[in-house]
């Protein structure tokens, strides 16, 4: 079933939490089912000053992904995103509710920096691939001078 | 979308003026409320020295121009990579630019491997990378 607010939109949402220091490669997160609403869609829409009404952009499904999975990672504040893989295999119309899996591919651990590297791949209710990612995300380091 | 897809054919600039009020919208769009993008005094405190727009709201002012450009090829064939190579801040203005670096052909289908760089006003990268993206019905 879908959830009707997207994990992560609400602050403050409480919910099982993962961190960077208990993340091994191939960890996988837990799946998590969001509708692409049309008043979702609009707020992305206005806050990226795009148009369109019918189809849902393919960066918003990859936004709405990551922060499927950030609902339950806890990473540190100041983590910053290093680069970001996509690719997107159909359209989706609007109102569509998409599965999200993820999964960390790498974990880098160096004196000043953590970095992840974190496969996501979205689903429609036919279970059919929509999109394909790989992000990486740099996070800071206590004590580290970046 | 371009008249003409060919090798060397430029993609439609986007241009976009960075500020603060747009990416507390992006955070309350995307649920992304990480205190580097909206806590500005968390911000200044950190090697950053202030606040720094989601990578994934610059990304998606190059996916615009990749749809001004192709059209929903792009929306159900599209393939972005892209690294980030210095943080985007309220104040900046960011034009993404683009072009058609080859048109490959693969068992009957027609790709166009474009290179794509996102920049500031002071003419530093901020985002280097490329697409690749299925023309639809041999054009687009």
């Amino acid at each position: 079933m879908a959830n009707r607010d997207l994990p992560g939109l609400e602050r403050g949402e409480k919910r099982a939490m993962i961190s960077y220091e208990e993340l091994v490669p191939g960890y996988e997160f837990p799946p998590a089912s969001y509708e692409l609403s049309s008043s979702l869609i609009s707020k992305y829409l206005k806050a990226v000053e795009g148009s369109g009404d019918e189809f849902v952009p393919p960066l918003a499904i990859a936004a709405y992904a990551m922060t499927a999975v950030s609902g339950s990672l806890s990473l540190p504040p100041g983590t910053i995103h290093a680069s970001q893989e996509l690719e997107f295999f159909k359209l989706v119309p609007v109102g569509a509710v998409v599965n999200c899996q993820a999964k960390v591919a790498r974990k880098l651990a160096r004196a000043k920096v953590h970095m992840l590297v974190l496969e996501l791949d979205v689903f429609d209710q036919n279970k059919e691939g929509v999109q394909a990612g790989k992000a990486t995300i740099v996070l800071p380091v206590q004590g580290a001078n970046a | 979308m371009l008249s003409e897809i060919c090798e060397g054919k430029t993609l439609p600039q986007v241009v976009k003026h960075i500020t603060q009020e747009k990416i507390n919208l992006y955070a309350e769009a995307s649920g992304d409320f990480n205190p580097i993008h909206v806590d500005e005094s968390f911000a200044a405190q950190t090697p950053l020295g202030g606040t720094i727009a989601h990578g994934m709201l610059i990304l998606a002012y190059a996916s615009e121009m990749m749809t001004l450009a192709f059209g929903q090829s792009w929306l159900s064939g599209g393939k972005l990579s892209a690294r980030f190579k210095a943080p985007t801040r309220p104040g900046d203005i960011v034009t993404v630019s683009g072009k058609i670096d080859s048109i490959e052909h693969k068992n009957g289908i027609s790709y166009a491997n474009c290179s794509l760089e996102c920049c500031n006003q002071k003419d530093e990268t901020i985002i280097v990378g490329g697409a690749v993206v299925k023309l639809l019905g041999g054009k687009s």
